[in-house]
């Protein structure tokens, strides 16, 4: 509940700076108009510049791979010997 | 070789949302400034474009997920049925 009133509270002071700025005319009007459009598509941009970004900088660690599949090896092995089968094909 | 393509992918997402932003901030912000002989208005389509097409994406992606959310939701009451 408490997050939902975070994004409204922060919708409603966004569009009465708006408002405010469409009433108070500093900004030629025109662009007043497209302003809550431009931020929008801004804001797209932004997400997808980050999930770039974190795609690009994603650590993979080839050593530690290594390490896994030969822990996995090792507990087939040892099943197998119990008698149990946990090979997935 | 998985992180390479990985790396790619993600590059080329950051390359086409920075292309998009400064082609969309030029569009709505400093195009209105420059005089209306420049050479640079021919590299910008009309401004009405800039609002109807975000407008038109925003749509199909609602639209989208709606479409994909319903039709998960027949095929799960197809399978409990």
């Amino acid at each position: 509940m408490k997050h939902i009133q975070k994004i409204v509270s922060l919708l409603v002071t966004i569009s009465a700076c708006w408002i405010g700025l469409l009433k108070a005319s500093i900004i030629p009007h025109s662009y007043t108009w497209l302003l809550p459009i431009y931020l929008i598509v801004s804001l797209g941009c932004y997400g997808l510049l980050m999930v770039g970004y974190g795609l690009m900088i994603f650590p993979t660690c080839p050593k530690e791979a290594e390490l896994l599949q030969k822990d996995i090896m090792e507990a087939k092995e040892f099943f197998k010997q119990r008698g149990v089968d946990v090979d997935s094909d | 070789m998985m992180d390479l393509a990985d790396k790619s992918v993600g590059f080329i997402l950051s390359a086409i949302s920075l292309s998009i932003f400064t082609y969309y901030t030029f569009w709505v912000i400093i195009l209105p400034f420059v005089d209306s002989d420049h050479f640079a208005h021919k590299y910008f389509l009309d401004r009405k474009l800039a609002i109807i097409i975000p407008v038109l994406a925003g749509v199909a992606l609602v639209s989208f997920l709606c479409i994909f959310i319903g039709l998960v939701m027949i095929k799960s009451k197809k399978k409990s049925s």
